[in-house]
């Protein structure tokens, strides 16, 4: 398809190469955890450990083009699974 | 004084040109012809994310390359590669001339 010089031809080329790396999740209502990606599925399913979520809380009664985070919730999870229907995007270590 | 040549009839018969079309052909054309390039990904939150696309799938799933994350406009988060699950896509617009 691409012959550029990733050598990716499915997106999902993207998340096996970053398989043992510290990955970023981006997931569904204002939540990013990252971790170690241990093992994903077609669905986008993750298991994670050493995981670190942070969860921006959102002043609803704010006007939405203001409104950001007001406050960062973070919590630490030493596995965890991920439902893929949550996720958003992933950002793997960049490969240099 | 020359009152013999008339004014050019106004033609109001022929319609204005096509607006120009850069190409033409499927959705999936469109997007075999995007990829590699510069696209703008628009997340049905209404997120954008502006870089190289590298590959697509079936599912609409985008593999990014120099990834920006803009929100209302501004830029929020830079990411060298990025994976962005398919369901989550409203649409790819391309950002430079296929």
């Amino acid at each position: 398809m691409d012959p550029s010089s990733t050598g990716i031809q499915e997106p999902f080329d993207l998340i096996r190469l970053s398989l043992s790396e510290r990955v970023y999740v981006k997931l569904r209502g204002d939540r990013e955890v990252t971790g170690i990606l241990h093992a994903y599925d077609g669905h986008m399913n993750l298991i994670l450990s050493d995981v670190e979520e942070t969860i921006m809380i959102v002043d609803v009664d704010a006007p939405l083009e203001e409104r950001r985070a007001v406050k960062m919730a973070k919590r630490k999870m030493e596995m965890l699974f991920v439902r893929g229907d949550g996720v958003i995007l992933v950002s793997p270590p960049s490969r240099t | 004084m020359d009152e013999t040549t008339p004014p050019p009839p106004p033609n109001e018969a022929s319609p204005p040109p096509p607006p120009p079309i850069t190409t033409s052909g499927s959705p999936t054309d469109f997007l075999k012809g995007v990829v590699g390039k510069r696209v703008i990904v628009r997340l049905t939150s209404g997120v954008d994310y502006r870089g190289v696309l590298s590959c697509l799938d079936g599912y609409m799933n985008i593999a990014l390359e120099q990834t920006e994350e803009h929100v209302n406009g501004t830029l929020t988060n830079r990411y060298g590669d990025a994976f962005v699950r398919g369901n989550n896509v409203l649409y790819i617009s391309a950002a430079e001339a296929l």
